[in-house]
């Protein structure tokens, strides 16, 4: 074989993996995995300067346009506390308490995030929605069947994950939530 | 025989570095340049439009909230600095932030910050003159999104905000 022959291979053989490894490890990157609290996954310098290459690229693709940390922090879940993948199939109750924010709100996205189809149209279960009262105890069912109380349907897709905002943070961003006040996902059966 | 492949190698490895940094660098200017192309697409540049509330056939940013009403601006400073100018609207949270085509974060205020009162900015590059008494933000790139975010507690309560958030503008000063 020719010299410039394995240069050129050894080349683009080199090209290709650099470029399809960046491509591949954004894809799979968890939003925001710069740091992991049980199943739930964040970070705090979206959107900013010094952001880091790769967290800049996943959050363009999984989060594009999200905010800085003092304006809104991103709670990013695809795992129930047990490890298991979230799954539209199965039963879920999501619990937690005071967030300690302006208002929050978890909101249910398929793995391309986008919002999941399904009859009712309810996408999210806001702050707003829960009596002040119940604010430090409340309960969530995340299910593809209608359910007491809260639902928030998941439209029975193979896989989805949960994107719980924080805004206006008490902290003002500078630290995360700690696992003991981040919701629960705890996973009950499965059809 | 290996001696033959060792070079070759060598360029081979230090060009996958170079590529997969490359990759990781390009990735927000592209997806971003994308996006910037569908919000156009439906909008015009330096316009401010107003779409419904996100819901499952949504695709034009990802994730979005379908807690939010978003007004957005394709901005183009290439022609001059563009004004933001975000009238209230009876929502206890509503901001606007402006992003660069590197997806930075240029400027973020709300309506605690202003304490409720309008919003109204000038982007600009570095450079471009911006009237006495505006206040300017600095933008890196003459392309990016501004993005006016109103907190739409009920969805009953969307047709009042949809009508307030429309005396918001953007456009060239």
């Amino acid at each position: 074989m020719k010299p410039w022959l394995r240069y050129a291979i050894c080349g683009l053989a080199g090209l290709a993996l650099g470029v399809g490894g960046a491509v591949w490890q954004v894809r799979a990157g968890a939003w925001g995995s710069s740091v992991r609290i049980g199943p739930w996954t964040t970070g705090t310098d979206y959107g900013t300067a010094g952001a880091s290459a790769y967290t800049r690229a996943v959050v363009a693709l999984r989060g594009l346009l999200a905010l800085p940390a003092r304006e809104a922090r991103y709670y990013n879940a695809a795992l129930d506390d047990d490890g298991r993948a979230l799954d539209g199939r199965c039963r879920y109750r999501v619990t937690g308490g005071e967030l300690g924010g302006a208002w929050w709100s978890p909101t249910l996205y398929d793995r391309d995030g986008y919002l999941v189809a399904n009859r009712p149209g309810t996408y999210s279960v806001g702050s707003a929605a829960i009596a002040p009262a119940q604010r430090g105890a409340w309960e969530v069912a995340v299910a593809p069947v209608p359910q007491p109380g809260r639902w928030l349907p998941t439209g029975g897709i193979e896989r989805f994950d949960l994107t719980l905002r924080v805004y206006l943070p008490a902290d003002g961003g500078r630290g995360n939530l700690p696992r003991a006040r981040l919701p629960r996902i705890q996973r009950l059966d499965c059809a | 025989m290996m001696r033959r492949w060792l070079l070759p190698l060598l360029l081979g490895a230090v060009l996958a570095i170079l590529a997969y940094k490359a990759t990781l660098i390009a990735t927000p200017r592209v997806l971003m340049t994308a996006a910037l192309k569908r919000v156009e697409r439906l909008g015009g540049v330096n316009v401010l439009r107003h779409p419904p509330m996100a819901s499952a056939g949504a695709r034009t940013i990802v994730r979005p909230s379908p807690d939010l009403a978003y007004s957005s601006c394709v901005f183009d400073l290439d022609g001059g600095p563009v004004m933001i100018e975000v009238a209230p609207v009876p929502a206890p949270y509503w901001s606007l932030s402006v992003f660069d085509a590197r997806t930075d974060v240029a400027f973020v205020r709300n309506n605690r910050d202003s304490g409720g009162a309008p919003i109204r900015v000038a982007l600009a590059l570095a450079g471009q003159d911006v009237p006495a008494g505006m206040e300017a933000v600095r933008v890196e790139g003459a392309r990016g999104i501004a993005l006016i975010r109103v907190l739409v507690e009920s969805r009953d309560r969307f047709a009042a905000i949809d009508r307030a958030r429309r005396a918001s503008r953007c456009g060239r000063l």
